[in-house]
Order: structure tokens, then C-alpha cells, then sequence
């Protein structure tokens, strides 16, 4: 246990890709100050600041990163102009909204570990982006690549579209959709069941990945087998909003014992510091 | 005895009409400024828009119809949907539509695609339909300048019985315009100049936008839009609507006249 005390962040530094505005980051900021005792830092677009140069090299390097069949381990050795153009004008605007591209997450977290975040992890710091951009990884059972709501490492990501895409729908979702049923007509008769993009409930969704990513710092297991608990591993979009929004409580007694030992530590740093 | 309605003309000078019109056009546009290949939405959108502004315009069309799909929407039914901001294209071509929900407007595809082929033509766009593809003509550093192009049926036609050498039509830039098929990139690829991706498997609403976003120069004098956009970069799958279509259209015009500092 003592170790895990060596591994509490020093702080929390959260980072923002492309347009994120439905997410209340003061709002994040505030719940995980509370939760963890831990200071959170809000540090703004990845992409700010960027000199053109970087721009060029970073671009280069995303279109490389595309998958392009989720079927294949494939990477985008040689990209097209039009895709080292479309990565250039994204990492320019940052308040980029579109998504649909679905990019190589562990190297992904790589290329932002090499590129734009090189002089900002610290490995006493627990680094979160939040994106607007999809991410997936190889899953070697199903040989398939899958969107992933978060990939933690360093730094986590954490991807907004992702919360909407990676966990499945109902099941009855899906079976109808192969039929012929119109998405629209779907989405009425299962509304509330997932979550859609500009969701209002992302924010409070959002909460508990960044617990997750505490813990994957604190132990190198962001998950809890508990349904109920904020680290839920959820594969479903049911899951997720149970354990996210209406679980029996925020955590199971085992890692809110955990999160109250980190608080303690915490008010004890702070208060040798005072003295 | 009554009056005739229509003149007396004979056959052979009918026969002359066709010919010396067909061969007057066909002549004058053997050089244009923009070489459209594929008559579908964008195509059409993005030689309206390059025609109104002064261009030299020709659309190379397989089919005898003009219009692609934009007749009709999902699952052979008549009625094509576009998203916001799609429907001020509509508005701006006096195309009728309705909203059906907050962002998805409704349109009758007989109405809106003849409103299209009309806006094109009174732009100045000439077509060049029943003509298929068949390769592209590359200058020095393997520059797009041009297609080689057939009379669709030859490729219906088995080879023993008939042999028709194509012919070359230039151009200061060529458009692919031609749907999934995205047939000059396509070719470009088979001659091993570039690699494509394919039609992606994903299903992600936001397609509509990475379509548009991507429309654009993908090899020298060659312009991508619509669909044909989607194959070239293993986007994802969309559904049937048809705004990226109209605004891919308008942003390779867009592209194209400022190649061309028209813009």
C-alpha cells in the first residue's frame, strides 16, 4: 500500500483535441479535485502554440496513423496528399469538429507522447487528453480492430465520440438496423438506452474514465468487475450509463476505501506543506 | 386540306442537324478548361458553379441519363434528403423541399436532379453522355491533362465483334467525379501512381463531412469529389443523402478556380 502512495499524481493535467464543447471541463475538474483531493490543471489544445514546421511533421504522421479496414492490422504507410492536407487543416483549427476517421490508438498515444505533448508528460502527473477523434485497437481474439472509448497509458486518451461508438447498442438495435429499419426510427425507439453525440450526460459520464485513469496510474488496473462501480469495464451502452449515471453508488467499497486513502494523503501533504 | 403543324424538313437534313451540332461541340470541346468525368450531384454541382464563372466546362457521362443517383434516394424511392447546410443549395437551384426533422430536409428526386442537369446547362456546361472512361492522359511529372474516352457500348460489345479505338480529350484539370467506382483514380492506381483505400466499413453519421472536408487535389490536375472521394480515402459508409454530394461539388469548384486564380 505504501507503494501506492510513492504512485499518487502530483496533479492532474487534462488536455483538449479538436471541439469538445459539449464536455464542462470545469465541471470534470471540480468533481475530480473532490474525489481524488488532487489538483486538476486545465491546459487547453494539445495544438496551441504549434509552429508550421510542427504542423507538417504531426500531420504527416496522423494520416499515417488512419485505419482504413477495421478487418486489417494495416497501417497507412505512404497517406495520400488530400489525407496529410485534411490532418494538416484539423491540427490548424482547434475547435475541428468533424470525426469519423478511425486512427491506430496505441500509436496514436505514441505519436502525442513524441510530438505534442514531448515536453509536458511527467511521469508524476496523471496526463489526460480528451478528444474529439476516434481511436481503436487490434484485438487479437477477433483479429479486428475496435473503437475504444479510452486508451490508458501516457498520456490517457480519452475519446468523446468514442463513449458514443465503442460500447454496443442493444442488442435489438443492431438486428433491426439489418433488416431495413432507418436509423432515425431506431434511435426514437431506444432513446435513452445509449448515448448520442452532443449527449448532455457526456460530462458526468466522463467522470468516471477519469477515475479509471487514476487508477491505471495508481495500480496499472483502471477496471472494477463491480456493475455498480464508476470503474466499470462496460462493453455495452447500458453498462456504461449504469455504472456511470444510476449505479448503487460512485464506487465499490473496495476503491472508495482507495480513493479516501489518497484524499487523506493528500490533506497530509498539504498540510506539511502549510507548516 | 389542313394546315401541316411542323415544317417540312427531311430526313437527311435532320440527319445533318445531329451531325454538324454534335461535331461543332464535340470539336470545340476536344480542349476545355475543366473535364468533368461522372454526371452524378457533384459532378454536376462543381461544373454549374465552374461554368458560371466562365469556365470551359465538359461532363463525360457513361449512362444516356444525366443525374447519377440524385433521382432517387434510398431503396429505389424518389425522394432524396439532405442535411443542413445542404438545403440552401436546394433553395439556391429553386429546388422545393420540406423539413421532416430539425436538420433533415426532404426533396422529390425527379424535381431536385432536373433542376440540377437545368442549372448546369444554362450555366454553359456541355455533356458528353454515353461516354465511358477509359484511361487518363499523363504529362510531365505524371500531370492529369486529360481522359481517353469511348462510346459506351463498344464495352458491351464482345471483341471479335467490334474493335473502336478511343480517343483523347484534353483538359487544364480532369474531376472524378464518377461515384464509388472513383474510375481515374482508379486508373491512376493501376498504373501504380497511387494508392487508394477502398470503401471503408465503418458506419459513422459524420461521413457526410469528412467527404466534403476531403474533397480536393489528389494528384496533380486531378480533382476528387463525391463518392468518389469516400473510395479514395476508405472513409466510412454513409447513408442517402446527398448534401456532401452538392457541397463536394462546390468545394472542387472552389479548389479548381483558385488553381486557376478564377476565385
Amino acid at each position: 500500500m505504501d507503494h501506492l502512495i510513492d504512485r499518487i499524481p502530483l496533479r492532474f493535467e487534462i488536455y483538449e483535441e479538436g471541439d469538445i464543447s459539449i464536455v464542462n471541463l470545469n465541471k470534470l475538474k471540480k468533481y475530480v479535485q473532490e474525489t481524488t483531493g488532487i489538483e486538476v490543471f486545465l491546459r487547453g489544445n494539445i495544438y496551441e502554440n504549434i509552429s508550421m514546421d510542427q504542423v507538417q511533421t504531426i500531420a504527416q504522421k496522423m494520416a499515417q496513423l488512419r485505419i482504413k479496414d477495421p478487418e486489417k492490422e494495416f497501417l497507412n504507410k505512404t497517406p495520400l496528399k488530400g489525407e496529410v492536407t485534411y490532418e494538416e487543416e484539423r491540427i490548424s483549427d482547434q475547435k475541428w469538429k468533424s470525426f469519423g476517421i478511425l486512427y491506430e490508438g496505441i500509436l496514436y498515444q505514441k505519436h502525442l507522447a513524441d510530438f505534442p505533448l514531448k515536453k509536458k508528460l511527467n511521469e508524476r502527473y496523471c496526463s489526460i487528453l480528451i478528444t474529439n477523434q476516434l481511436v481503436g485497437t487490434w484485438d487479437q481474439n477477433d483479429h479486428r480492430y475496435h473503437i475504444r472509448t479510452s486508451i490508458y497509458g501516457s498520456p490517457h486518451i480519452i475519446s468523446v465520440p468514442g463513449l458514443v461508438l465503442a460500447p454496443a447498442k442493444p442488442r435489438e438495435f443492431y438486428i433491426k438496423r439489418q433488416m431495413g429499419v432507418p436509423v432515425e426510427i431506431l434511435k426514437e425507439e431506444y432513446k435513452g438506452r445509449f448515448l448520442e453525440h452532443g449527449d448532455l450526460r457526456t460530462t458526468e459520464i466522463l467522470k468516471g474514465y477519469l477515475i479509471q485513469a487514476l487508477f491505471y496510474d495508481l495500480i496499472g488496473n483502471p477496471f472494477c468487475d463491480d456493475s455498480d462501480c464508476r470503474l466499470f469495464n462496460s462493453h455495452w451502452q447500458e453498462e456504461m450509463l449504469h455504472a456511470q449515471l444510476d449505479g448503487k453508488y460512485e464506487f465499490c467499497s473496495k476503491h472508495e476505501a482507495l480513493l479516501k486513502k489518497i484524499r487523506n494523503t493528500n490533506k497530509e501533504v498539504q498540510s506539511l506543506k502549510m507548516v | 386540306m389542313p394546315e401541316k403543324i411542323f415544317a417540312a424538313v427531311s430526313e437527311k437534313e435532320v440527319t445533318r442537324a445531329i451531325v454538324g451540332g454534335f461535331a461543332k461541340q464535340f470539336i470545340e470541346y476536344v480542349e476545355s478548361d475543366c473535364l468533368i468525368i461522372g454526371g452524378g450531384p457533384s459532378g454536376l454541382m462543381a461544373g454549374r458553379d465552374l461554368a458560371l464563372k466562365g469556365l470551359k466546362i465538359l461532363i463525360i457521362e457513361r449512362n444516356n441519363y444525366i443525374g447519377g443517383g440524385f433521382w432517387i434516394g434510398g431503396y429505389l424511392m424518389n425522394k432524396v434528403t439532405v442535411r443542413e447546410p445542404g438545403q440552401k443549395i436546394l433553395e439556391e437551384l429553386g429546388i422545393p423541399y420540406e423539413e421532416v426533422t430539425p436538420g433533415l430536409f426532404v426533396a422529390d428526386g425527379p424535381h431536385a436532379c432536373s433542376k440540377l442537369i437545368a442549372a448546369a446547362c444554362d450555366a454553359g456546361v456541355k455533356f458528353a453522355n454515353m461516354t465511358i472512361f477509359d484511361d487518363v492522359i499523363l504529362r510531365e511529372g505524371n500531370r492529369v491533362c486529360g481522359a481517353v474516352v469511348n462510346w459506351t457500348p463498344v464495352q458491351a460489345l464482345p471483341r471479335e465483334i467490334t474493335c473502336v479505338d478511343p480517343i483523347a480529350l484534353e483538359a487544364k484539370i480532369v474531376v472524378d467525379s464518377t461515384g464509388h467506382d472513383a474510375c481515374v483514380v482508379r486508373k491512376l492506381e493501376e498504373r501504380g501512381i497511387l494508392k487508394t483505400s477502398g470503401y471503408g466499413a465503418m458506419w459513422v453519421e459524420q461521413s457526410e463531412d469528412l467527404v466534403v472536408e476531403h474533397t480536393g487535389e489528389v494528384h496533380p490536375g486531378l480533382i476528387v469529389t463525391g463518392m468518389a472521394v469516400a473510395t479514395t480515402y476508405g472513409l466510412p459508409r454513409m447513408g442517402p443523402t446527398f448534401g456532401a454530394m452538392l457541397l463536394s461539388g462546390r468545394k472542387g469548384a472552389q479548389i479548381i478556380l483558385k488553381k486557376m486564380n478564377k476565385d
